[in-house]
Parts: C-alpha cells; sequence; structure tokens
C-alpha cells in the first residue's frame, strides 16, 4: 500500500488581488480522515477545488497514489476515485432527488433509462449508507438544506468507486441529529478503507473524527497534527487563528428592557402551532430545535416570509402582521438568514452594494446614489467586522463562506434594527470570526436590541442566551433559563428525551 | 491566446466588431459615413431604441416582456383614436396614448404580481389578448388612418428642435431618464438586485412586488411613446406593428448586457446594441441586397453577435 493517497505540494493559487494559497501541502494516508481546519478565507475550499480541476492551480504538484496527475481535470480526478461534497450545493431545484444524484451517471438499460432502478437505487444508499428515508421522486426545491446535503452526498457516493471523498463543511447545514447519522455514515465509509479529507469549523467535530489534521493560515499549511484528541482543541485554535482564545463567549449580564416582541398562538399548519414567545430589549432568546422542529418555519413567519395561519403578533404592544420582509424591516425587524448564499447575499453584487442594500436612502439624495458614500459607509462596516478581503467592491460570490456571513451581519448591523431574527448566524463562520460575532450580539443586546437566536448549536444557545425556547414537532416543549443549562440537558429537551418542564423560565418569561 | 489579447478581447470585442462594420460598410458604400445617412440610421432606430429600453429594465428584473409590441400599439391606438374620434389636442392624446400602454402593464403586473404567473407566459397571455382585441376593434386588422391629426402630434415624428428630429430628442430625453434611474439611483439599484437574487432581495427588505409593477408599467408606457411616435410618422394606426419590435428590443438587452463587465442589462449597452442593429439594417441595405437576403444575413450577424457574448463572458472568468 502506498504512504499516501493524496499529496499536495506547495500549491499555489492568485485570484485578482488576492493570495487565496501561497504553497500549501496537504498529505492524506490511506484510510484515514484527516481534518483540514483553518479561519475563513485561509484557503481551504481553494485547495480543494484545485484537488477537483475546478481552478488551476499557478504551481504546485499533485499525486494520487504517488503518481503525479498533470494537469489537474476533473475527469482525471474522477477517474482516480476522488469525490467532492462541495460546500455550495449544486443542485437544480426542478430535479427529483433520483435525478440530482444520478446527473451524468444515470442507469441505462437496453429500454433507455432505468427511471424504476435509478430510485430503487438511489433510496436504497440513502437507507443503507446514510440511514434516511428520502423519496426518489421528491424535488429538491421541497427538500430542506440538511436533506439536499444528503442527495449531494449520494451523488458523489453512489457509483461505488470512490476512494478518497471531501467533505467541504458537510454539518454546517445539519442539525445535531443528522450529524450523528452522517458521522456514521463518514465512519462506514472509513471502514471500507476509503480515505477521507474533513473540512471544518466545529473543532469538536474535527477532533471527534478525525485521525490527522492539517491546520491553514493565510494559505498556508502551518500545522499538521499526527495524534488528535479531546485535548487538541486550544492547539488547533492557536494554529488557526495565531492567538489563544480563552472564551467563545463573551460573559453576558443583561438588563432586560421592555417587552418588544411578543407572539401568541402562532400557528401554520403542518409545521407549527400554538407559538407563543415574547423578547425583550436587551434579551437573547435562543431557539433550539431539530431540522423539522418548526424552528426555520417559525423565524420565516415572524419576518413576513410565510403568512401565519393563526394567532397574532405584537411589536411594542401593537399587534402587526407583516405580508413581506419589507414590512418587518420597516419596523426595525431584519433578519440574518440561515442560508445566506441563498436569501442573505445578492452574490453576484459587491459587498459594498450588499452592505448598503437595506439602507440605500442613507447613501443617496432626491434617490441618486452617493457612490462614495456608500463605499465609505461600506468600508467602515468591513472594517468593523474585519471582513476578509477589505476590498468594497469585489464580488459577494467570491469571499469565502465566513466572510460572507459576516457580510450579511453588516448590512443590518448598519440599520437601526430594534429586533434581530438570526437564524444559525455562525453556520460556516470560523473560530475567531465567531468570536468577533458573538461580540457583536453581545454588544447589540447591551445597546438594547431584543435578539431572538436560532441555533443548531446548544453550545452557542447556552453561551449566547438568557432564555432557551425548545421546539419539537412544531411546538414550543421547553422554556429555561440559560443560565446553569447544560449541552447535555438541552440535547435531550430538542430530542424529546427529557420531558419536565422548568417552570422558572416560564415564571419569567410573563 | 495570451492574457491581455483575452482581456482586451473579453473588455472590448464587441466594440471591435462594430468599430469593423463601419469601417466595411464605408469601405464598400462611401455614402453610408456621410453624416445624413448616419442622422438617417439614429433617426431609424429611435422607436427600437425607446422599446428597448423599458425591455433593458424589465430583464434587469429578472424577467422578460413579450408584449411590448402590444403596448406601442396601444399607444398609437389609443392617440389616433382620441385625436380622430373625441377631438383631443396633441398633447391630449398623447397622455391618452400612454395611458394606453400602461394598461399593458398594469395587465401584465397583476398577472406576475398577483396571480405568480411567470414573465414569461404572463405577457404572453397579454401579448395573445392584446393581439385579439386589436382584431376585433378594427374588424380584423384594418388600420385607422388620421390624415388630418394636429401639425404638433404629427411634429413627434417629423419635425425637429434645433435641427434635431424629434423622435431623436425624445428617444435622447428617455435614455437619460433611464440611465439616471436603472444605473445612479436607487431605485435601480434595487431592481438590479430583486432582478438578480429576488429571495435575497426580499429578506433585505426590498418591496420585491411594487418594484416589479412599476417596472412592467414604465416599459408598458415608454413602448407607447414608440407607438406615439410611429403612428405620427404614418398618420394611422396599423394594427399589430409593434411586434416587429419585440425580437430586435430583445436581441439588443441581450446585447447589452454583454458589454457590461459582469453581464448586467445596461442602458450604455442597449443604446450602442440598438445603434448596432441600426449600422447594420442600414449597411446592408446600401449594399443594394434584396430583402430576403438581407434578412439572412442580419440573421447571421445577430447570432454571431451573440456568440460572441457568450464566449466573451466565458472569457471573463
Ligand atoms: N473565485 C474567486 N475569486 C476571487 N477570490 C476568491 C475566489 N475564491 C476564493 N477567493 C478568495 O480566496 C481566499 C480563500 O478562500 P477560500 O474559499 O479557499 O477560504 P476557506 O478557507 O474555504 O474559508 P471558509 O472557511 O470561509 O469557507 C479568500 O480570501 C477568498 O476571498
Ligand atoms: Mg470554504
Amino acid at each position: 500500500m502506498s504512504a499516501s493517497v493524496l499529496l499536495m505540494q506547495d500549491i499555489a493559487k492568485t485570484f485578482p488581488g488576492v493570495v487565496a494559497l501561497d504553497a500549501a501541502s496537504l498529505s492524506v494516508r490511506p484510510g484515514e480522515i484527516h481534518g483540514l481546519v483553518g479561519e475563513n478565507g485561509a484557503g481551504k475550499s481553494t485547495i480543494i477545488k484545485v484537488l477537483a480541476g475546478v481552478y488551476h492551480a499557478d504551481d504546485g504538484t499533485v499525486s494520487i497514489q504517488d503518481t503525479p496527475v498533470s494537469p489537474v481535470t476533473s475527469e482525471v480526478i474522477h477517474a482516480a476515485g476522488v469525490r467532492f461534497i462541495h460546500q455550495e450545493l449544486h443542485l437544480v431545484p426542478h430535479f427529483t432527488v433520483t435525478e440530482s444524484v444520478f446527473m451524468g451517471q444515470e442507469i441505462t438499460t437496453r429500454l433507455g433509462l432505468s427511471r424504476r432502478l435509478m430510485c430503487a437505487r438511489a433510496e436504497t444508499f440513502f437507507r443503507d449508507v446514510l440511514d434516511v428515508e428520502i423519496n426518489g421522486d421528491i424535488l429538491i426545491r421541497d427538500l430542506g438544506t440538511a436533506e439536499r446535503k444528503l442527495v449531494q452526498i449520494a451523488r458523489a457516493l453512489i457509483d461505488d468507486q470512490a476512494r478518497l471523498v471531501v467533505f467541504d463543511e458537510p454539518t454546517a447545514p445539519l442539525a445535531s441529529g443528522e450529524i450523528e447519522k452522517l458521522f456514521r455514515a463518514i465512519r462506514r465509509l472509513k471502514d471500507r478503507g476509503i480515505a477521507i479529507i474533513y473540512v471544518s469549523h466545529y473543532l469538536s467535530e474535527i477532533t471527534d473524527i478525525c485521525d490527522r489534521v492539517t491546520v491553514f493560515r493565510n494559505g498556508r499549511d502551518v500545522a499538521v497534527l499526527d495524534k488528535v484528541d479531546e485535548n487538541c482543541a486550544n492547539e488547533l485554535i492557536k494554529a488557526m487563528v495565531g492567538r489563544e482564545i480563552d472564551a467563545l463567549y463573551p460573559k453576558s449580564g443583561h438588563t432586560r428592557g421592555a417587552l418588544v416582541l411578543q407572539a401568541k398562538g402562532l400557528g401554520d399548519t403542518g409545521y407549527f402551532s400554538d407559538i407563543s414567545l415574547s423578547a425583550h430589549s436587551g434579551e437573547i432568546v435562543g431557539i433550539a430545535g431539530l431540522i423539522g422542529s418548526g424552528r426555520e418555519e417559525l423565524i420565516d413567519t415572524l419576518y413576513g416570509l410565510r403568512p401565519a395561519r393563526t394567532g397574532e403578533v405584537t411589536l411594542h404592544g401593537k399587534p402587526v402582521r407583516f405580508s413581506s420582509p419589507a414590512d418587518a424591516v420597516a419596523r426595525g425587524m431584519v433578519l440574518v438568514p440561515r442560508d445566506r448564499r441563498r436569501d442573505g447575499l445578492v452574490l453576484d453584487m459587491s459587498v459594498s452594494e450588499n452592505i448598503n442594500l437595506a439602507s440605500l436612502e442613507e447613501v443617496s439624495c432626491y434617490g441618486i446614489e452617493l457612490r462614495n458614500r456608500a463605499r465609505e459607509r461600506a468600508s467602515r462596516q468591513i472594517r468593523e467586522l474585519d471582513i476578509r478581503p477589505d476590498n468594497p467592491a469585489i464580488i459577494s460570490r467570491q469571499l469565502s463562506g465566513g466572510n460572507q456571513q459576516k457580510t450579511v451581519l453588516a448590512r443590518w448591523l448598519a440599520t437601526r434594527a430594534a429586533i434581530f431574527l438570526l437564524d444559525e448566524p455562525t453556520v460556516g463562520v470560523d473560530v475567531g470570526a465567531k468570536v468577533e460575532i458573538y461580540q457583536l450580539i453581545e454588544n447589540l443586546a447591551r445597546n438594547g436590541a431584543a435578539i431572538l437566536l436560532s441555533s443548531s448549536d446548544p453550545g452557542e444557545l447556552i453561551g449566547m442566551c438568557d432564555r432557551v425556547l425548545v421546539m419539537m414537532r412544531g411546538r414550543i416543549t421547553h422554556e429555561t433559563s440559560a443560565v446553569g443549562l447544560s449541552i447535555d440537558q438541552l440535547v435531550a429537551m430538542t430530542t424529546g428525551a427529557s420531558t419536565q418542564n422548568s417552570a422558572e423560565g416560564h415564571a419569567d418569561a410573563r | 491566446m495570451n492574457q491581455t489579447l483575452k482581456s482586451i478581447i473579453a473588455r472590448f470585442g464587441f466594440l471591435i466588431i462594430i468599430v469593423a462594420f463601419v469601417i466595411f460598410f464605408s469601405a464598400v458604400n462611401p455614402v453610408f459615413l456621410g453624416g445624413d445617412n448616419l442622422m438617417n440610421i439614429v433617426e431609424g432606430s429611435a422607436i427600437l431604441l425607446i422599446v428597448a429600453l423599458g425591455m433593458t429594465l424589465i430583464v434587469a428584473t429578472g424577467g422578460i416582456d413579450l408584449s411590448v409590441g402590444i403596448a406601442l400599439d396601444f399607444g398609437a391606438a389609443f392617440a389616433i383614436v382620441a385625436m380622430k374620434e373625441y377631438g383631443f389636442g396633441w398633447y391630449g392624446a398623447a397622455l391618452i396614448g400612454i395611458s394606453g400602454g400602461a394598461i399593458v402593464g398594469l395587465l401584465n403586473a397583476a398577472l406576475i404580481v398577483g396571480l405568480k404567473v411567470s414573465p414569461f407566459l404572463a405577457t404572453l397571455g397579454t401579448f395573445f389578448i392584446g393581439s385579439s382585441v386589436q382584431r376585433i376593434f378594427t374588424n380584423g386588422g384594418g388600420p385607422i388612418s388620421h390624415r388630418r391629426m394636429p401639425q404638433e402630434f404629427r411634429d413627434l415624428a417629423v419635425g425637429d428642435v434645433f435641427g434635431i428630429p424629434t423622435e431623436v430628442v425624445i428617444a435622447a430625453v428617455l435614455v437619460l431618464a433611464y440611465f439616471i434611474v436603472m444605473e445612479r439611483s436607487i431605485i435601480g439599484r434595487r431592481v438590479h438586485a430583486l432582478g438578480m437574487q429576488r429571495s435575497a432581495a426580499r429578506v433585505a427588505g426590498l418591496k420585491v412586488n411594487k418594484y416589479l409593477i412599476l417596472c412592467f408599467v414604465a416599459a408598458s408606457m415608454t413602448a407607447a411613446v414608440g407607438g406615439l411616435i410611429a403612428s405620427a410618422n404614418i398618420r394611422m394606426f396599423t394594427p399589430l406593428s409593434g411586434f416587429s419590435y419585440l425580437l430586435d428590443a430583445i436581441a439588443a438587452v441581450f446585447i447589452g448586457a454583454a458589454l457590461h463587465p459582469r453581464g448586467r442589462p445596461n442602458i450604455p449597452g442597449t443604446v450602442i446594441a440598438v445603434l448596432f442593429l441600426g449600422v447594420i439594417a442600414n449597411g446592408l441595405n446600401l449594399m443594394g441586397l434584396n430583402f430576403n437576403t438581407k434578412d439572412a444575413l442580419s440573421g447571421i450577424i445577430l447570432v454571431s453577435a451573440l456568440a460572441l457574448v457568450v464566449a466573451q463572458q466565458k472569457l471573463r472568468h
């Protein structure tokens, strides 16, 4: 057996104005799960796209099973058994699951395409390898983010030829239950002798699943850990950000102000029902729940993205009925959406355009945009949030995932919104940036904003929130103070393993 | 191919082609470059340009308007009937004509925003409805002529302002207005945003529906202005004549978008593309080609131009 399935050496890649990779190396041994970590913009996705043949490296060599590959094209790489689960979901919304899984690798019989056979194969794959039930005839657009991720995985692995599978932040859209499933699937792949590259910002995942880890910083590999256990998280952080981070979450202690947002008996058939909640000025209220718990739909409804069938919402004591997000924004309620590439940013617009999109009046005079003022305003936000590269004219699509998220945040932080709905605000954000974002959220609360934080990261909810609402099957099943709450307790509540109510939480909610 | 050559082609490929055509046509026929002929080209392009402005706006919203021809017809019909049957002066007739166009836009907007029909199907529907309404009211498509229309109205097509043909002046004013709105104003910024990524624009709090309604009505009213000029020119309303502008307008918008560094529909691009189409039509005319050959040739040139568009966009990435 060869010493490495994959050896990438001194890879360099420059985009106009940005050095994405600058002599980065990566070596993966057969049958191992190899972690790849680094700050946002460190070049993780770029090196993976170089391997995929999406980008052509300016310099460096790639060998697979000790055979040099040159040039690196997607065909050669595919033939060598390398498969990719990219960070972005490239699925056609109006294709069925089966079509998506088999696109470009259809099974044909003498009678042409065999839809039945493919559908059965896809469904079997979901059941046996990923341990989920997904109907092969469902349209992609009717699937949630988590299921789409699984479709993407099935698409890469269905032909059974994989020897190295690359996962670029696969768990970002997943909830803890699904993550477990994914890990089980990944371990099963490993048992079959398939090597895995695993990119993630969740260090607990890295230490949990990986055998070795490579750390990237500023386009270079700065460290390789040959032995990974729970205790190396700090070592990883230090290698990633170049400094130690002592506290992920800012020390909180909020003074709760006036009641700002209140919902009573909110319901939408099939998604959630009888939701009552409240948020006060200066308070961070968490919403926990698995995918499908109705958490996502609830947030969308509050924001006017979908109509509420029953119930009512009051803002500052006045009943409101939002028929579109524009109404919500006009009343000072804003949303940082979970899918930033679809709903957060207009990807083909510049960072500056995206930051100013919601407050164009402020950078205009009689409706005419004042470009300098717009650019200055954007630059200020870019500096404030440390968005990299710090160029307001760069197209948002070209930003790394974490920097895209910061751009969405930058847009709303620049407005005078009083209520922030944050839906998975730190998905795909590196530890360093996470700390910054948490601090920003904390500052918002301190300045009197009411914050609703919906998250699948229990640590984040406990660390940031004053109160946590737990949703299950469309209902709020628990309402509890976050003080003294343990991750295990919270996970138990979201999965329904625990049923006792926290009376104390209820008491101070009124 | 080396990098600089690539980037030159990516930036200026289309302009190079236009210049090449101008040189070619003037080599074949020296009349082509004469001042009179150039003004002819501009004047002959005015109505198409006006229609294409509205189309640019619609394509920027991510849609398409197949009913611009109907709006143009309605503009002409309403104005002619207002003058002929109801004795309106030129001013009133123009306003009524433009309102006629607005009806078309409102119908589109109602279908698209109200019933959530895709712009393609909605405007196709409007196209069919509008066509048959015209046939019904003209007993199968006969023209409504109005030889003794007020001179002021007639002047929209044949008059001049300080020596510049009125229709060119009107087109120029509209170009300026569209340019300011689409390229310089915050309305334009929002329209581009919702056209590029509707869901993100919505979440950013933009009033997507309001802007869609606005754009479809504005585009139809603009096309109706084209209709006023067309009817003033021939002193009659010819049913279903607006259709001839549709495909050229769409082509112009997409060629124009290719001229933009980020591939967005834009006013300067549309203007250049319309003039390009004018140059081709005029140049082929001067070459004395027969009607059928001319059509085939301009078709080939259009397809090549669009192929270039695609190649250009690839080169940029
Ligand atoms: N197509 C592109 N054009 C220009 N710059 C790009 C492009 N793709 C990536 N970059 C830049 O290259 C750098 C590395 O980006 P990359 O996506 O590899 O980061 P990453 O490590 O995957 O970050 P994240 O954790 O946020 O996903 C960033 O500064 C990014 O802005
Ligand atoms: Mg990445």
